[in-house]
């Protein structure tokens, strides 16, 4: 305690005779205020919190003007206030054997709860992660999270109302309403997966996945999104598959032939295989669905001249389309002329069974029938040469080249790999020249300049428009047009051919030295534009559009700028930091971690972000703008993004955030993450109160003796949290006996590292606290509790939940570490504070920016803020919570400082610091 | 951390109840398989599963009556569902009814097997 630091301004400061065991020193200030000479006078009991270590983690004031102007809002006294009232409802006396019965079941309800807690709030950012990251994803996923979630919700209330002996039933309302709604948005689709049975290739495209499965939706959108040339053709879709299967009710027959079916057992596995495929081929088409493509293939038959052919291509549906291994390995049907069209249709659609795809199914835990084969036919090109276009080198997604591999006639030989056939590699760049040919092809038969030009723009624009480089299958024909017959990720599997490639691997020396090199990629791609940097708030008022975002450090907040910016460069911070994730939604490239940009980079001065590669480069680099691939949201607006955006409105919004609001109450959720927070609070506060309640004195809280500090810390077991020879009547523990390893490891982090003492302070940031508390009524030790000033471990040997009051603000951390990694989780909450609104939100910035380094998945509403990272093993959480306990202490100076930003950022370094060498040193426990 | 426990699988899809009963094994967890749910009944009447794990859907009947007839019986028997069709309403029918999880296929086992242990331990502990 340095009482001096006070008294030598406006304020005199004295030591107290200590009521009890708290030493205490008394504080009297004189503050002008701006509007009013008011005198306000305080005492405070040990507690200046700011300016002691071992402080109490509690401020008590006495002032002469609190009653002024409540503070409807604080949160963290009517939290408090809730636990205590709820120490006053009466329960019957019940025998020591029966308490202790009682007291294992609520707690085994209370870890459930945490464990269905856990799982909800993990679905819910995974769903939003889905809807944000632009990977494509079906109403399998849809219907699928939206069931788990409301299966835990389900349990969450299910447990706390048994845990609250009966109450809280009427929770049963609001769950049943947004699950209703939930089947309503959900059920929205099923009507329309019910769709043509036959779509033309002029109305496919990405967002109907659902409909005409992968590889035609990608072609779908190459043909009338892109603009390219496709061959004509329709679409049979998973409608008209389903039609077939089931109006030949073969679905039970082909289950019963599978039943029993040994995988290992080649044999007997393609004989089941060929049996199926059998069956199917030899089924008739409803004659509904016949007509149906017959009459499409008429349409198709333009050309009196010739007999029309056909390719039917197999596009499936219900897999895992990331798996690149699974490419190719259904069936294709070339030449294929009318009377076999209906035939070979039945046989791509057999195809599902092939004995390759019945194993990968069946590993991946797929059921056969949700699997759909939509076939696409489409006119054949009379190809004179054919082949296949890598938009990159397979082994390097940087190569300044695109590949092609040609060969005479069609697509199929060079794919097959049977044709002789030549490599070319032509530069991404135009004019596209041919920078090597590797030719087994007759003379004048192979690709010509112009021809690998064109193929050449194809690929850059296919890459740009899907995102990602890509494997692309075409055919030139008789009339020297360009078709596109197939666009789809390239995968990065190391070939043959990549390996051939990669001896002409791309070099730099085309492109000038860096400015600046050695950042983390945050957002993968490229920008350039003129530097701004930004500072402060008012900064982001002036930043242009256009321009690239400078910045110190990755605050959320700088967030609302990255629709302007055209490019993220910081000095500090991690790719899992909020910004980063923005970057990443918005495809805004971002580098993070990137040292000395302040000082190199000079405002409105032209740079390129190279963000992939970490490097930034003066001026405009032409070669690597040419590499930049801006990655568009596919997925955005196809019906099912649609549903999933319906879902979310009734999902995540979280409209409970203050559990002092009169409207923190069960017919005030109105989504499902409004009770998971309803349940997890109040089944905390049940958890705190039962010993209270029952008068069970044994799962009472005992005041932890701690040598040197007067700071009051409680300690409630929840289960096996003591150890055995822990005399349960006494009303102290000592650390000894603390077997909670979630516990151990926050107290670790707290004494870690000795408080440097008190950050000199302007007399403003002091005068705003001390502003703040007189409008604060719980504040007052009339309105405080006993129990209010106190901070709170309810533990047990895996489960920690620390409630704490430090100084204004308030803090919960919250952590299991269970048998199973289901289990397991961090959460940290944090809220409040004393200074103006302004340091308020610098304090909680910091913070965020900090646990985001440690991976947390911050979110920031306010000056409140949560934190959690979910299962993980049992070490990873452990360090965690010892960085918590040394934020618990070691940021509540740091109101008093925010206002100075070159301050913050020193203290900032400091922390860093100190956290890493935490994270070194081996954890006792 | 594994506990060696008795697992029933009922599931008419064979190849999945055998697949996974094999893995199950490795992990070393008894697993028996029941294709419907009479043969199911009758494996828990002799009293050797700890932890059953049953497909919605049933050749024999709907996987829902088994269930309810599962917990009529044997109460404090953890029954965990299963199923390759995500529903809301299943889902919340199926804990109305007393069982203890839903889950979707695909599962991969470490969930499926964690998702076991922890039905068993919680039908272990008391009731409040």
């Amino acid at each position: 305690m340095r009482p001096g630091r006070f008294a030598s301004r406006d304020a005199r400061v004295w030591k107290e005779t200590p009521p009890r065991r708290k030493k205490s020193i008394r504080v009297e200030f004189t503050r002008s205020c701006a509007s009013a000479h008011v005198r306000y006078r305080f005492s405070f009991f040990t507690a200046f919190l700011f300016y002691s270590l071992d402080g109490p983690a509690s401020v008590m004031l006495k002032g002469n003007d609190l009653s002024e102007q409540p503070n409807a809002g604080d949160q963290n006294m009517t939290f408090f206030l809730d636990r205590l009232t709820s120490l006053f409802r009466t329960k019957p006396r019940l025998k020591p054997t029966e308490l202790q019965a009682a007291f294992r079941a609520h707690y085994k309800d209370f870890r459930a709860l945490l464990t269905a807690n856990n799982n909800a709030l993990e679905l819910m950012a995974e769903m939003e992660q889905a809807l944000t990251a632009g990977r494509s994803f079906g109403m399998a996923f849809v219907r699928g999270n939206c069931t788990a979630l409301s299966v835990n919700i389900y349990k969450m209330i299910h447990h706390l109302t048994r845990l609250a002996d009966g109450r809280y039933t009427e929770l049963d309302q609001p769950f049943r309403a947004i699950t209703r709604q939930l089947e309503q948005v959900i059920a929205s689709r099923s009507a329309n997966t019910e769709g043509a049975a036959i779509l033309s290739m002029a109305e496919v495209d990405a967002g109907m996945v659902d409909q005409v499965g992968e590889k035609m939706a990608n072609l779908g959108e190459v043909r009338n999104r892109v603009g390219l040339r496709t061959p004509d053709g329709f679409v049979i879709t998973a409608t008209a598959a389903r039609h077939f299967i089931e109006a030949n009710a073969l679905q039970v027959e082909i289950n019963r032939r599978l039943k029993g079916l040994d995988l290992d057992n080649l044999e007997e596995l393609y004989t089941v295989s060929a049996g199926i495929q059998s069956l199917i081929s030899n089924a008739p088409l409803p004659a509904a669905l016949a007509e149906a493509i017959l009459a499409h293939h008429q349409q198709l038959d333009t050309n009196p001249e010739a007999e029309l052919l056909v390719a039917l291509r197999s596009s499936a549906l219900g897999e895992d389309s990331s798996n690149v291994s699974f490419a190719g390995q259904y069936r294709t049907q070339l030449n294929v002329s009318r009377e076999f069209v209906p035939q070979a249709y039945k046989e791509i659609v057999a195809g599902k069974y092939k004995s390759q795809a019945i194993v990968y199914r069946q590993q991946r835990g797929f059921r056969h029938q949700d699997v759909h084969m939509c076939v696409g036919c489409l006119r054949m090109v009379e190809a004179t040469i054919s082949g296949v276009l890598y938009s990159r080198a397979p082994d390097d997604p940087r190569s300044p080249f695109v590949i092609i591999q040609a060969a005479p006639g069609l697509a199929a030989s060079v794919v097959d790999g049977s044709a002789s056939s030549e490599q070319l590699r032509v530069s991404r760049t135009p004019p596209h020249p041919i920078v090597h040919r590797a030719s087994g092809m007759e003379q004048g038969r192979s690709l010509t300049e112009p021809q690998a030009a064109e193929l050449a723009t194809v690929g850059v624009l296919l890459e740009e428009h899907f995102g990602a480089p890509q494997d692309i299958e075409w055919s030139i024909d008789r009339a020297g047009l360009l078709y596109i017959l197939q666009s789809r990720p390239l995968g990065h599997s190391v070939s043959e051919e990549a390996q051939e490639s990669g001896k002409h691997r791309a070099t730099t020396n085309d492109l000038p030295g860096p400015l600046l090199a050695g950042g983390v990629c945050a957002s993968q791609g490229v920008g350039c534009g003129p530097v701004f940097t930004v500072r402060s708030s008012l900064d982001l008022l002036r930043f242009p559009r256009g321009a690239v975002l400078v910045i110190e450090t990755p605050y959320p907040d700088w967030a609302s700028l990255l629709n302007r910016a055209v490019a993220v460069v910081s000095e500090t911070g991690q790719p899992a930091a909020h910004l980063a994730t923005v970057a990443r939604e918005f495809g805004i490239p971002a580098i993070f971690g990137m040292h000395r940009a302040l000082a190199t980079l000079e405002n409105s001065s032209l740079i390129t972000v190279d963000a992939t590669a970490g490097k930034v480069y003066a001026g405009r680099v032409e070669p690597l703008l040419a590499l930049a691939a801006p990655k568009p949201n596919l997925m955005a607006g196809s019906p099912v993004y649609k549903i999933l955006t319906q879902a979310l409105a009734h999902i995540t919004p979280l409209n409970l955030t203050d559990p002092a609001s009169p409207f923190f109450r069960p017919d005030g959720c109105q989504t499902l993450h409004d009770l998971t927070r309803f349940c997890h609070e109040k089944a905390v506060v049940e958890m705190f109160t039962f010993g209270e309640r029952y008068g069970f004195d044994d799962k009472a809280a005992k005041q932890l003796v701690v040598e040197n500090s007067p700071a009051q810390w409680w300690v409630i077991d929840l289960d096996d949290g003591f150890t055995p020879d822990f005399d349960p009547e006494s009303r102290y523990i000592d650390l000894n006996h603390i077997t909670s390893a979630p516990m151990q490891a926050i107290w670790q982090g707290m004494l870690a590292f000795p408080w440097a003492g008190p950050p000199p302070v302007s007399l403003g940031g002091f005068g705003s606290i001390i502003f703040q508390s007189t409008r604060n009524p719980n504040l007052d030790p009339a309105v405080r509790s006993a129990m209010a000033a106190k901070n709170y471990f309810l533990i047990s040997r895996n489960f920690c939940n620390l409630s704490v009051r430090l100084g204004y603000h308030f803090a919960l951390v919250e952590a299991n570490l269970g048998e199973y990694l289901t289990e397991n989780y961090v959460s940290f909450q944090f809220k409040g504070g004393a200074a103006d609104e302004n340091r308020r939100l610098l304090r909680i910035r910091l913070i965020s920016k900090i646990l985001g380094e440690f991976d947390f998945r911050v979110e920031q509403k306010v000056d409140a803020m949560t934190a959690r990272i979910e299962k993980k093993p049992a070490p990873y959480l452990l360090e965690r919570l010892t960085i918590l306990g040394y934020l618990l202490i070691h940021t509540r100076q740091i109101d008093m400082i925010m206002a100075d930003e070159g301050m913050a950022a020193s203290y900032q370094q400091k922390i860093m610091a100190d956290l890493h060498t935490l994270m070194d040193t081996p954890t006792e426990r | 951390m594994t506990q060696p426990l008795n697992i029933l699988l009922i599931d008419d899809e064979i190849d999945f109840v055998e697949t996974t009963g094999k893995r199950l094994a490795r992990r070393g967890y008894s697993a028996k398989t029941a294709l419907t749910c009479a043969e199911g009944m009758a494996i828990i009447a002799t009293g050797w599963p700890e932890v059953v794990v049953l497909d919605v859907m049933l050749p024999d009947r709907d996987g829902m009556d088994c269930l309810r007839e599962i917990k009529e019986k044997w109460p404090t028997l953890p029954v965990i569902l299963l199923t390759g069709h995500a529903s809301m309403e299943t889902g919340l029918h199926g804990l109305e009814s007393g069982a203890s999880d839903y889950c979707l296929k695909p599962i991969d086992l470490e969930t499926l097997v964690e998702k076991i242990a922890i039905a068993h331990r919680e039908s272990r502990a008391p009731r409040s």
